[in-house]
């Protein structure tokens, strides 16, 4: 068991360093990517910052914990994807029978599928949230700390929900649009306070759209320095990974390799 | 005559080759449906926490109905800075340039032709669902009339700057980053996420006379706020700014020209 | 040992037809029921139309399918509950999709695939540099892929896939798109591979010549079944022995009669010949074209291996199926 992981560990090691390789073939692109992502996150905190000029308080919110909130899913979004860059594209893999590159070697599929590829954007999103959280957060030490944590639940949320929406596909077929609009969903809910979604809308936020373990447990944890509230993050990340884990290899059965196209001409 | 005459079917044909389009309407309805969704509830409570009737001159229907018009200008833009660098890096310009047609303008109306097509189509599905959202606000045939007369200059004006920024490919190795900066300060000081009104004090008047405002801002105030003097402002400001801009379109392409000529390309 | 055992394999798809509101499946049957023993050590084609099941067969037996009745063993497992054990010794190469990184150099592949196959660093080190000489790679082995030509990159995707000493290899359509002296040189490993390490070999191709010079035995399927299943020396006695030869000539020859060989077409410059090599080879058939005029070009072809197949086929019922 020890001596499995240990190999599996090696080989994310040795794919993230293979990945790196690649994108540093390229190392203008990977930098002008990464720094728009950048740009982009930060176009979304001006606006706040505007927003919070003129209203300082939104539903118990201040601009600090919108600052927290993005900080905390953009970082936690591109740990999810920075080397896991395949997790994204993974309905499109299914549908279009790429999964055979990866089924012929001696590796747990889904592992080994996601490591496939570093993504430069996500580097982006990860710089962007820890430098947004320590630059314009000042947090304390132990908060940083709580802070680090946070990102690796949203980390395993994000990455839990990719696979999820991602599997969708070998029951759907051709519908990478609908697991498009439904990651997008997420994303986006997961940007906005969660105190202002109440009803409806907020059984939404921790069932379908379970971006509520983004935007609600973290930023609170923080703010109230609760360790409760960041294990319920945790907790919740975890059940959408172990979720979209099962439909994987659920769907897998179905799986159709490329066959189909084939026989189509 | 005839000579405007082609220019018109040139956008003719580019709006008939994105009929397309249309097929991405359920996938606009998804994400439109969401953004709205979260605007509307992040007005309702802000409006709700002020106990005000209107924030920076809007009611919270012309508010979501302003915030629809604007989404429905930035998605609608054609990827044009990408389309022009390619033609200069192709040498594609270089064919464009044997035809009797001068290659500013062609690109314009093929830019027009296709925007306004998108941009009607996710006008319509916007106020579906704001109408369902905050249902009507007191539309004027000749309010909507100011707003239709607002939107072409608007979409030569961006168009304009995404021409100049494409241009920059004899010069430059990559033009994308230049594009994405100026797309983003166009959703921020174009007023996509808040309007100008509710900007700190200082910034206001610097904003609206920024042609960022002229191209976002501009119409979709005028369409939920209809104003004879607004649009004549709009209009100074829209011509003044499309007067600079098209001056220096024209000046780079001659020199763009002149190198095409030395260096064959 | 059999290196490959298959009992009545079966696989079917369903196929959404239409659109919309009026949208039905409909069963297609990709395999139909294919049974056959492939001892280890042997080569073997395996060859059919687009859409015979060739690779819908090869997707079963490493594991990438699931066949919807019938059972398989292949180096002893079944390869859709054990993936894992027999990928560990199954090599596998896609003509048509790389396993090199792109971008990167052929060595960081081989970095990657020794720990994704977990080969001690000592042993991979010496088997690498083993298939860097066999291979010839070292001339290019730090440069990225993209810039290699296409004989360069399929000789350094086959030694990825011997890396870890595969018992079997998969090579799915390995010389499509390389020229004459690179497919030869390729197919001359391949052999080498076979005979001097006892790698079993699968081999589906398009190409008549790979066939015959790789493989022992030929299986071939159509609609989901085997067609034939014979050595290579029997298949090439009676199918592969024509060859199509076109001539241009400067001047306008009397005839284009040559002793050994049918005119399939003719203009007042030109024809096109089929011969029977076993009857009249190439050798003895082109001194006497010379005869005939001043030559402007020759070009000497296999018949296309569909037209092998169609003639299989309808020949299908005549005893000379054997095995």
């Amino acid at each position: 068991m020890y001596k499995k992981l240990q190999s599996y560990f090696r080989l994310a090691g040795a794919y993230t360093v293979v990945g790196f390789k690649a994108n540093l073939e390229y190392r203008g692109a990977f930098l002008s990517q990464m720094i728009a992502m950048f740009l982009n996150d930060s176009v979304w905190l001006v606006f706040w910052i505007i927003f919070f000029t003129r209203f300082p308080i939104l539903k118990g919110w201040n601009v600090n914990d919108v600052i927290t909130l993005w900080a905390v899913s953009a970082a936690g979004f591109g740990m999810a994807h920075a080397c896991f860059g395949n997790a994204i594209s993974l309905a499109g893999l299914i549908t279009r029978g790429q999964l055979d590159n990866w089924l012929i070697y001696p590796r747990a599929l889904l592992p080994h599928l996601l490591l496939g590829k570093v993504t430069a954007t996500e580097w982006g999103d990860i710089l962007f949230g820890y430098s947004a959280y320590l630059l314009l957060v000042h947090p304390s030490l132990s908060d940083f700390a709580l802070f680090v944590f946070l990102t690796f639940a949203v980390a395993v949320l994000f990455l839990g929900f990719s696979i999820l929406s991602g599997s969708l596909a070998f029951w759907l077929g051709n519908a990478e649009n609908v697991c498009d609009q439904w990651r997008f969903a997420m994303i986006t809910f997961s940007t906005y306070p969660a105190s202002l979604f109440d009803g409806q809308a907020k059984l939404f936020l921790y069932t379908i759209i379970p971006a509520g373990f983004c935007s609600y447990f973290p930023v609170q944890a923080l703010k109230e320095n609760s360790l409760l509230y960041a294990s319920y993050s945790m907790l919740g990340a975890l059940a959408v990974f172990v979720l979209g884990v099962v439909a994987f290899y659920i769907g897998l059965r179905r799986y159709e390799s490329g066959n189909m196209l084939e026989m189509r001409s | 005559m005839n000579a405007i005459k082609k220019y018109f079917f040139v956008a003719w044909i580019a709006m008939r080759s994105n009929l397309a389009y249309f097929s991405e309407v359920s996938g606009r309805l998804i994400f439109l449906g969401v953004v709205l969704f979260i605007f509307l509830r992040l007005w309702q409570v802000t409006f709700g926490e002020n106990g005000a009737k209107t924030l920076g001159g809007l009611t919270l229907a012309q508010m979501l109905w302003y915030l629809t018009v604007t989404e429905a200008i930035i998605l609608s833009s054609p990827p044009v800075a990408r389309l022009v660098d390619q033609d200069v890096r192709t040498g594609a310009l270089s064919v464009q340039l044997t035809r009797p047609l001068y290659y500013p303008f062609f690109c314009l109306f093929t830019n027009l032709g296709e925007r306004f097509l998108r941009f009607f189509l996710n006008l319509a599905v916007g106020s579906v669902i704001a109408y369902i959202f905050v249902g009507p606000i007191n539309f004027r045939a000749d309010g909507l009339a100011l707003f239709l007369l607002s939107v072409p200059l608007a979409f030569t004006l961006d168009f304009s700057v995404n021409f100049l920024i494409g241009l920059g490919a004899f010069w430059l190795e990559d033009t994308a980053g230049l594009t994405l900066i100026y797309s983003r300060i166009l959703m921020i000081f174009g007023g996509m996420l808040i309007p100008i009104e509710l900007f700190p004090e200082w910034l206001q008047p610097a904003v609206k006379w920024l042609p960022f405002s002229s191209v976002v801002y501009g119409p979709a105030h005028l369409f939920v706020k209809p104003d004879l003097a607004e649009f004549a402002l709009l209009l100074l400001r829209q011509t003044s700014a499309l007067l600079v801009i098209g001056i220096a379109v024209y000046w780079v392409f001659q020199t763009a020209m002149r190198r095409v000529f030395v260096n064959g390309g | 040992m059999n290196a490959v055992e298959l009992d009545q394999l079966k696989k079917t798809f369903q196929v959404k037809q239409g659109s919309g509101f009026k949208r039905s499946s409909k069963e297609i049957v990709a395999v139909d029921g294919i049974s056959l023993t492939v001892p280890a050590g042997q080569s073997v084609a395996f060859i059919g139309p687009n859409g015979a099941g060739k690779s819908t067969t090869i997707k079963m037996l490493t594991g990438i399918l699931r066949p919807s009745s019938g059972s398989a063993s292949v180096l002893g497992f079944n390869p859709w509950d054990q993936r894992s054990k027999l990928a560990f010794q199954m090599g596998v190469v896609f003509g048509q999709r790389s396993q090199l990184w792109y971008h990167l150099p052929p060595r960081d592949t081989f970095e990657l695939l020794a720990k994704v196959y977990e080969l001690p660093p000592a042993d991979y080190k010496i088997r690498r540099d083993m298939l860097i000489e066999r291979f010839k790679l070292s001339s290019f082995l730090n440069t990225p892929v993209r810039k290699l030509s296409l004989g360069q990159r399929m000789r350094a995707e086959i030694a990825a896939s011997l890396l870890h000493k595969p018992k079997l290899v998969f090579l799915d359509e390995p010389t499509i798109g390389l020229d004459v002296i690179a497919r030869q040189e390729l197919r001359d490993l391949i052999c080498e591979w076979n005979r001097d390490e006892g790698v079993t070999v699968f081999l589906t191709s398009h190409d008549a010549g790979d066939i015959e010079s790789v493989a022992e035995r030929v299986i071939v399927i159509n609609h989901g079944q085997v067609v034939l299943d014979g050595s290579v020396g029997e298949m090439r006695r009676d199918y592969l022995s024509a060859k199509l030869l076109t001539v241009a000539f400067h001047d306008r020859p009397a005839s284009f009669d040559v002793n050994g060989a049918k005119i399939i077409e003719r203009t007042d410059h030109s024809c096109k010949l089929e011969l029977d090599t076993s009857v009249s080879p190439v050798s003895v058939v082109v001194p006497q074209i010379m005869q005939l005029g001043e030559v402007a070009d020759i070009t000497i072809e296999d018949p296309p291996l569909e037209d092998v197949i169609a003639h299989i086929y309808s020949s299908k019922h005549s005893p000379q199926q054997r095995y």
